[in-house]
């Protein structure tokens, strides 16, 4: 008897190991040939003195990580880099959340679906293009200032172009929908039931917010986060067009070694100090969150 | 008092119309620039079509917008299928292994594109999968993959395990637990993630930067190289096209498939 | 499972490639690489060159000089003609990206200017691997409403009369040249660092912001954000004639910084026949004046070319001033060391920038 179990459970284990690889494997092995493989050649040139092209000699060596150490503007733009990503997923946060809950709560019917599609629809446009739209809404003699001097006569340029605010606006614009999207498929999986109840045991709506909402919308919030943090810290088109000579971050530092110069080890250096330094963030943030949970 | 009680969903649809014109700001400018004759942009508007009779005569960019579309399409339909099994897997077992695969899905979207696109380019030519459509469709789903398995994974976590193990109780086989079950809860996860997918790859363009051959590019890329000429109104007007034709769609598909789930 | 998405995955590619394949078969061709909009793309040029020769041409671009030769390096075999600025000239031709030109088909190379033609940067061995296409000079040009009197110096840059109002390249090696201008150094082998340091760093109140492309900075010109910006004599005519922007070109006492750019055969490539042809075609008066006249260009390496043009033309008035172009510093090649240290001298100064 006990002998039989024994092999229904083994028997089960490995079927369940079959699944997982049979479901999980087209999508690493895609990873792994795309992302995983050219990114371990990089991780390597960045422990080379040159990019192994041309007749140059290559050695290894760890200089490239040295450099990190060796000058302060890199320390200090890569802190400047996190706290432009930190920023930006606040702002993010604290106007994308109360937009998805109204989405999620007080919004019904056909009327739901068509608000929540025109929420994402402008990630259908290009990026470039939108920066280029903000440039236009922004700069001197652009769409904003004639607006509000149209409005508010003898108001005088408001020289927001070039700054580290343009910058912000944009990265929000661009990455908010992130932010509305996740929270509301947390937000939407919440029964209602749940908060009428709440309310009948005499939780203030606040209470519910802070006590029931947010806990319960954690995943939600976690994902649009990530998906937002991420890719600003590593952005550098929208600072380099709209920050002017504000614009300068770890990213475009990061480019420059690819662009203006022929250094693949320093740049990927870079890159990879970059995400060691997101992960441990992230490595960091998650029991925290699931804490919370 | 009672007012209170009124006005808070009224507040919330102010502010939600807030935000959505904040969104849509530069789209509009954007739109108007499409249909303004002066090159750089001046104001006020001088108002012409004449950005539009250009593009229509403008095959390279006509083609390169057919060239996303294709490559958009099959990336949404691949990462939206692959990543929608990996958030299962995830979502369902517990299994050695598993902290480590879910970091592995942060590179793509940490590494700035310029790096992996360099790294693509140089790691495809060395194993001979060389440029092209067919390069740059490879690329795109691995970038769109991470997106769809952290949106459905979020959705998923709201979703309750039991369910699954109540249907599997009153015998449903597998398959039917999956499709009766599971895939109506994550729909709206399912589709949120394609339109995410489809974002990630239609919007693309340094991947596809470095992946194209000559002769077969891409509209990001044509928009992005394009600037060290001019960037010309024209690519305001194609832009223009398509996010109309693309929100006339999805209104569309919001009108006759719910796919929000009323509950 | 895996088999079929294998398969799936084998055929999509097989399909694309087919697709790509019939589209590229069909008649004689060559493959440009080169800067979008930088002359060998002009539409009307291409269809007389194709009535002419029954060769179409295909571009592909590149945004900067590092990624052309990546292009090249990870591509052999399928660019036939490439554009290359006189400075990565040797270091292409040492990496075995370029081949040497039979100037024997290039018709029109004895009208070209001796001094390009015989670069020392195009000869190498004896074998001539760039033909002189065009070249011209990086200086600033001031938008005529804010100056009652054209500067001569390249001090203005500096003058806190313009803070704020100055637009910048947000460009390692040409930040630094400047620089090695106004301090009176040689632009291809700074010796003070520490005067170019300071020199940059004073520019601080002064940038408005950076531009990277022409057409970013006739935006920003046409915005009026700018009173002065460093510019590139070519671009400078196109916004005057093609833009209509009141905008003079100068170039200082001090001195200016020149560069020449190459038309050269990419090794392997395809159709070496009818690249050669292309070049011819290029550097061809004909082809030059009316590039010039409807559209504005830097000035030709051909001196015939550059005669073609009227008196008033901007290339043949600034550009044909002996006394002015005296003051000009050719770009030499630069060794990577050296490249490097601009840039970290740069990011750090940017770095400095930021408030």
């Amino acid at each position: 008897m006990a002998a039989v179990t024994e092999t229904g459970a083994a028997h089960r284990r490995r079927a369940q190991r079959l699944t997982i690889f049979a479901m999980t494997g087209p999508a690493y092995l895609w990873l792994a040939l795309t992302i995983f493989l050219p990114l371990s050649a990089m991780a390597y040139f960045s422990f080379l003195t040159d990019a192994p092209f041309g007749n140059k000699q290559a050695f290894l060596t760890l200089e490239n990580y040295r450099a990190f150490f060796q000058e302060d503007f890199y320390r200090t733009l890569m802190l400047r880099s996190f706290r432009l990503g930190a920023e930006v997923t606040f702002y993010c946060f604290l106007f994308g959340f109360p937009c998805a809950l109204v989405l999620a709560k007080t919004i019904r019917g056909r009327w739901r679906e068509a608000l929540f599609l025109l929420v994402i629809l402008p990630f259908w446009s290009n990026a470039l293009v939108r920066i280029f739209s903000w440039t236009m809404v922004l700069r001197g003699n652009g769409v904003l200032e004639t607006l509000v001097n149209w409005i508010l006569p003898g108001t005088g340029p408001l020289n927001l172009m070039f700054s580290y605010p343009a910058i912000i606006v944009g990265l929000v614009h661009s990455y908010i929908p992130y932010m509305i999207l996740t929270c509301y498929l947390s937000l939407q999986a919440i029964d209602d039931s749940l908060i009428e109840a709440a309310r009948s045991l005499g939780a203030g709506r606040l209470t519910v917010l802070r006590r029931l909402i947010l806990p319960l919308a954690m995943p939600g919030i976690f994902a649009g986060a990530v998906l937002i943090f991420v890719p600003v810290v590593g952005s550098f088109m929208e600072p380099r067009i709209l920050g002017g000579r504000n614009g300068t971050f770890i990213g475009t530092i990061i480019e420059d070694q690819f662009t203006a110069v022929f250094n693949w080890p320093l740049g990927a250096a870079l890159s990879f100090i970059m995400l060691g330094i997101v992960l441990m963030i992230l490595l960091i943030a998650s029991p925290a969150l699931r804490r919370m949970r | 008092m009672t007012r209170r009680r009124i006005s808070l969903p009224a507040i919330g649809r102010v502010y939600l119309g807030l935000v959505l014109a904040f969104l849509y700001l530069p789209i509009l400018v954007m739109a108007a620039m499409s249909f303004n004759s002066s090159k750089l942009y001046r104001l006020p508007i001088d108002w012409s079509t004449q950005w539009y009779v250009a593009l229509a005569g403008n095959d390279k960019l006509i083609a390169a917008g057919t060239n996303s579309l294709i490559i958009a399409v099959v990336t949404t339909i691949i990462a939206t299928a692959l990543g929608t099994a990996v958030s299962l897997v995830f979502f369902r077992y517990r299994f050695r292994g598993k902290a480590v695969m879910q970091l592995l899905l942060f590179p793509p979207i940490t590494i700035p594109w310029l790096i992996i696109g360099t790294a693509m380019l140089i790691f495809f030519f060395w194993v001979g999968i060389g440029r092209g459509l067919h390069a740059m469709i490879l690329g795109h789903v691995a970038l769109a993959l991470p997106y769809v398995i952290v949106v459905v994974t979020a959705r998923l976590h709201s979703f309750d395990p039991t369910l699954e193990e109540a249907a599997r109780s009153l015998g449903a086989k597998a398959w039917q637990v999956s499709w009766r079950v599971t895939f109506p809860w994550i729909a709206p996860g399912l589709f949120a993630a394609a339109l995410f997918a489809f974002a990630v790859s239609f919007d693309q363009f340094v991947i596809s930067y470095f992946l194209a051959v000559p002769g077969v590019s891409t509209l990001p890329v044509e928009i992005y190289t394009s600037i060290r000429k001019g960037f010309t109104p024209e690519i305001n007007a194609i832009s223009t096209i398509i996010i109309t034709f693309s929100m006339a769609l999805l209104l569309g598909v919001a009108r006759f498939y719910r796919f929000g789930g009323e509950r | 499972m895996l088999k079929r998405f294998g398969r799936t995955a084998v055929g999509l590619a097989a399909a694309a490639g087919v697709a790509l394949g019939a589209a590229q078969a069909m008649a004689e061709e060559i493959r440009v690489l080169n800067w979008q909009g930088y002359g060998t793309d002009e539409p009307w040029s291409l269809e007389k060159f194709s009535e002419h020769t029954g060769i179409s041409v295909v571009h592909d671009y590149f945004n900067s000089e590092q990624e052309m030769l990546t292009k090249l390096r990870t591509n052999p075999g399928a660019y036939d003609v490439v554009l290359i600025n006189s400075a990565f000239t040797r270091q292409a031709a040492d990496e075995g990206l370029i081949q040497p030109i039979e100037t024997g088909k290039i018709t029109h190379l004895n009208d070209t200017s001796p001094g390009m033609r015989e670069n020392a940067n195009f000869i190498i061995d004896g074998k001539t691997y760039a033909i002189p296409w065009v070249w011209g000079v990086t200086s600033f040009a001031v938008d005529t409403t804010d100056f009652t009197e054209v500067p001569t110096s390249i001090e203005e840059l500096w003058d806190p009369k313009h803070a704020g109002r100055v637009g910048w390249r947000d460009d390692a090696v040409e930040a630094v040249m400047f620089a090695a201008i106004a301090t009176g150094q040689d632009i291809n082998n700074p010796s003070d660092f520490d005067a170019i340091r300071e020199k940059l760093r004073a520019l601080k109140p002064q940038i408005r912001t950076f531009w990277s492309s022409e057409d970013e900075w006739n935006q920003f010109m046409s915005a009026n954000e700018f009173d002065l910006a460093t510019y590139w004599s070519g671009s400078a005519s196109r916004s005057k004639t093609a833009f209509g922007l009141p905008v003079e070109f100068v170039i200082a006492e001090e001195g200016a910084i020149g560069w020449l750019d190459g038309l050269s055969i990419a090794k392997d490539a395809p159709n070496p026949e009818g690249a050669h042809k292309f070049i011819n075609w290029m550097i061809d008066p004909d082809f030059y004046v009316a590039w010039d006249t409807n559209v504005g260009a830097p000035a030709s390496a051909n001196e015939k070319a550059n005669a073609g043009l009227p008196e008033t033309s901007f290339n043949r008035a600034v550009l044909g001033d002996s006394e002015k172009v005296s003051k000009v510093q050719f770009m030499g090649p630069m060794d990577d060391a050296l490249r490097e240290k601009i840039l970290t001298l740069w990011q750090e100064t940017k770095t400095y920038y930021q408030e």
